[in-house]
């Protein structure tokens, strides 16, 4: 029984992690356009797209 | 809390300077953005802030796409001076040109996905935690465990209340400031009242906490602030995208060295000359003075074809120079040039708020003040019931009753249906046009110009026996030759090499009298070409007769010929069940020709404006609702009288400010289409007000008798909310016409470009 105060910090500790990854991503760019790698394979072009 | 934006208004101010501040005759404008207005209070608290600032003449607040449209006295106040007002009211200015806005709606995006982010994740976790709570409370708990679950809740909870949550009680916080009721104040007290009588329970030890309802309630109204927003930043990016279209700078030739330099846009005056190389964007709109320039003017006019401008011809500023490089002369202020008239319109349509809109935004501040003494009514009754129930009551009215749905209804719709309008290459320059277009039910069509190309051709050929009609044209072309008038173009086309005249003489207004052939003819009005004043054996309307001694050889129908467009568009709209008149200044004999063509009964002819007005206002009391479609010119006072108005936009006619409703590209294939999206706007429209007011009335008596616990009123409200956006969002991409949605920008050739390089056959 004792154990879920050992598992419940833990879970609280990755939920921060959960969040600082989103944050990450948010912040690289990563849900700026989501249409376009979807396109991408359509395109004969070798282009690659560059996130801005 | 409140985390002052105090944004530099002079920098601010100098930036939008440049861009979108005009100032003329003591008069100053401009546009921009304010960031966090979020709902109608926003806009409200922004207007009457403006408002009492004596030299503010006007202000007009878009709370779709975040706009601020403002005009002044410049002598009694100044641009800064307005800007810091804004930035007071704790909004942040930002210029609205390019680069500047773009990267502005992307920091807005990616920290409205943060918080929700944020949000998402912790109230999943606390979730998690609440339903060890909650079956601890049915199968019995040890009170430690209880405690420590509490207080991981709190953890949570409070970055989620003070980050995910800080926009909303930052609205709440300024509405209580300035004494208006918006929603945010409901909101904001809900989201505090549970939120301390949570943290106040965890630390006693005992009674009810809620925390999953915090965090719920947040991340829903995050979600459908979030879908809003990205709807808003759709509607800017198409304005944005017009105003992109210009460089920053231009590169002048001095007086006399001709030296080239690079200035900025806004110190261009009429008159300068600008170099414009191969690629490069025309600037401002100007007259060719050397070369020749091929220019792409898709973006004003939405014409997709290269045209060309030799010396003395005009240029439209926003268009791109394809060919050789070319000097031009400046015409306009940068500020004045075509496409900046065009950007002001769209934006003065986007920022007009329809009556509706307007209706919605009172009721929602009635409603606050009601939900307000309700609560109250609710708290005092429970108090005599229950007092250990009446917190979680007030609480689920606080939240049920928010009228976020409400007032999101009419401005989510009208935005994407403007925005889709745009794509069709109709732009709307008076947002309740859409909700005009919706209830039409007749259309008064003008013949030319409208539904014909304004060119005139050849349309029927009555010939005396013996002539062929190939061979009456041909005499004509030849008498025509060298004639400027715009007639003599329609028999241009018809010309034989073998067949000509050197003598043609012209007498204005009459007609052309030449030898072709060594035998002398005479071509134009009948009394002139039949000098005698004998009777030619052709019907009573031909316009232009061609004689020679004898009498009447041939009589020639020349008007301008159908769009090729026309009658898919009238069989459009007829399908739409409106009903179509054609009035026109022409003759008979042209109207009755497209008239017939096009199967539209009753068409009248030889019509003054003040004839087309008369038409117009018998129809208009005989109950209908008109649709008028013209060119401009003598449409004038239709247009006007009309309940909604459509111009072609070709030519010059941008500055056709009169009509509700400009056709970008020049052609009317997207008409039917544009009606079709009007209407299922107004049903959406409908249905979305009726939805929020029954949540609403539905909600409210289950959440005060205590049948609806806080956590189930906060999904309902946003569910609710979320519901009418996306509900809103069907106008985007409705299949209204019964087929699929063409995707992307529909490209129709265009008749005058191929009719003036056609070659004769």
């Amino acid at each position: 029984m004792s154990s879920i105060y050992l598992l419940i910090p833990l879970s609280v500790i990755l939920v921060g992690v959960a969040v600082w990854a989103f944050f990450w991503a948010v912040d690289t760019g990563q849900f700026e356009d989501l249409d376009a790698q979807a396109r991408s394979i359509l395109e004969d072009e070798d282009s690659s797209r560059s996130g801005d | 809390m409140k985390t002052a934006a105090s944004p530099k208004p002079d920098r601010t101010a100098v930036s939008l300077e440049g861009h979108w501040a005009s100032e003329s005759d003591g008069q100053g404008h401009v546009v921009f953005n304010a960031e966090g207005i979020r709902c109608a209070n926003c806009a409200r608290s922004i207007r009457n802030g403006l408002g009492a600032l004596p030299g503010v003449t006007g202000t007009e607040v878009n709370v779709v796409n975040g706009r601020v449209s403002v005009s002044w006295n410049s002598h009694l106040t100044s641009l800064g001076a307005i800007l810091a007002i804004v930035a007071d009211l704790g909004f942040k200015p930002v210029p609205l040109v390019g680069a500047a806005a773009a990267a502005a709606r992307r920091e807005e995006r990616r920290a409205s996905l943060k918080r929700i982010g944020l949000a998402g994740l912790g109230s999943v976790q606390i979730m998690m935690y609440a339903a060890g709570l909650y079956t601890g409370a049915f199968h019995g708990i040890d009170p430690a465990l209880a405690g420590f679950l509490k207080w991981t809740c709190l953890l949570i909870a409070t970055p989620v209340l003070l980050y995910s949550g800080a926009p909303i009680l930052r609205g709440g916080l300024h509405d209580i400031r300035r004494r208006t009721l918006g929603m945010d104040v409901t909101v904001s007290l809900a989201l505090v009242l549970a939120f301390v009588a949570s943290v106040f329970n965890t630390a006693r030890g005992q009674g009810e906490v809620y925390f999953d309802s915090v965090t719920m309630f947040i991340f829903f109204l995050l979600v459908g602030r979030h879908v809003e927003m990205k709807g808003r930043h759709q509607a800017a990016s198409v304005t944005d995208a017009l105003a992109r279209a210009l460089p920053a700078t231009a590169t002048r030739l001095r007086a006399v060295t001709d030296d080239a330099e690079r200035v900025p846009l806004e110190q261009l005056r009429p008159g300068d000359r600008l170099r414009v190389a191969t690629g490069e964007i025309i600037p401002v709109d100007g007259t060719v003075l050397a070369g020749i320039a091929l220019v792409d003017e898709s973006l004003v006019t939405g014409e997709s074809a290269a045209r060309q401008r030799a010396p003395g011809e005009a240029l439209l500023g926003g268009s791109i120079n394809t060919g050789s490089a070319i000097t031009l002369q400046v015409t306009s202020a940068p500020n004045a040039s075509a496409l900046h008239s065009l950007v002001r319109l769209l934006e003065r349509a986007q920022g007009e708020r329809p009556r509706i809109g307007l209706a919605a935004e009172r009721m929602a501040s009635w409603f606050v003040l009601r939900i307000l003494v309700l609560t109250a009514l609710v708290a005092i009754a429970w108090a005599f019931v229950d007092p250990s129930r009446a917190f979680p009551a007030v609480l689920a009215v606080l939240v049920a009753t928010c009228p976020c749905a409400l007032s999101l209804a009419t401005p989510v719709a009208i935005a994407a249906a403007t925005s889709r309008l745009a794509r069709l290459g109709v732009l709307v320059t008076r947002s309740d046009a859409v909700e005009g277009l919706a209830q039409v039910d007749t259309v008064i069509l003008d013949k030319t110009g409208t539904l014909t190309t304004g060119n005139p051709r050849v349309l029927e050929t009555q010939t005396r026996e013996g002539l062929s009609s190939g061979m009456a044209l041909s005499i004509a072309a030849a008498l025509e030759e060298s004639s400027r008038h715009p007639v003599a173009q329609a028999f241009r086309a018809h010309g034989a090499r073998e067949i000509r005249c050197g003598d043609a003489r012209e007498f204005p207004g009459e007609g052309i009298e030449g030898h072709v052939d060594g035998r002398l003819w005479r071509l134009g009005k009948p009394a002139f070409a039949l000098q005698d004043g004998r009777a030619h054996p052709f019907t009573e309307d031909a316009g232009i007769l061609l004689a020679d001694a004898s009498g009447g050889a041939a009589a020639f129908v020349v008007s301008d010929e159908l769009r090729p467009d026309a009658s898919e568009t009238v069989a459009g709209l007829r399908a739409l069940g409106l009903e179509l008149r054609l009035a026109s200044g022409d003759r008979e004999g042209p109207v009755a020709h497209v008239a017939r063509r096009l199967g539209i009964a009753r068409p009248a002819a030889r019509l003054r404006p003040e004839d087309k007005l008369t038409l117009l206002r018998e129809l208009q009391a005989g109950g209908h609702r008109v649709l008028m479609i013209g060119d401009g010119m003598n449409d004038g006072p239709v247009l006007a009288a009309a309940q909604v108005s459509m111009a072609m936009g070709h030519g010059s006619s941008i500055a056709h400010a009169a009509a509700d409703l400009l056709l970008l590209r020049d052609s009317l294939a997207s008409l039917p289409e544009s009606v079709a999206v009007a209407r299922r706007t107004l049903v959406i429209i409908r249905q979305n007000l009726r939805w929020s007011v029954a949540y609403n009335l539905a909600a409210v008596p289950l959440a005060a008798l205590g049948f609806m616990p806080p956590w189930i009123a906060a999904i309902g409200m946003s569910l609710s909310s979320l519901l009418v956006v996306m509900n809103a969002r069907r106008v985007l991409s409705a299949d209204v016409l019964g087929r699929k949605p063409p995707q992307g920008p529909r490209r129709t050739p265009d008749p005058h470009h191929t009719l003036a390089t056609e070659a004769p056959q």
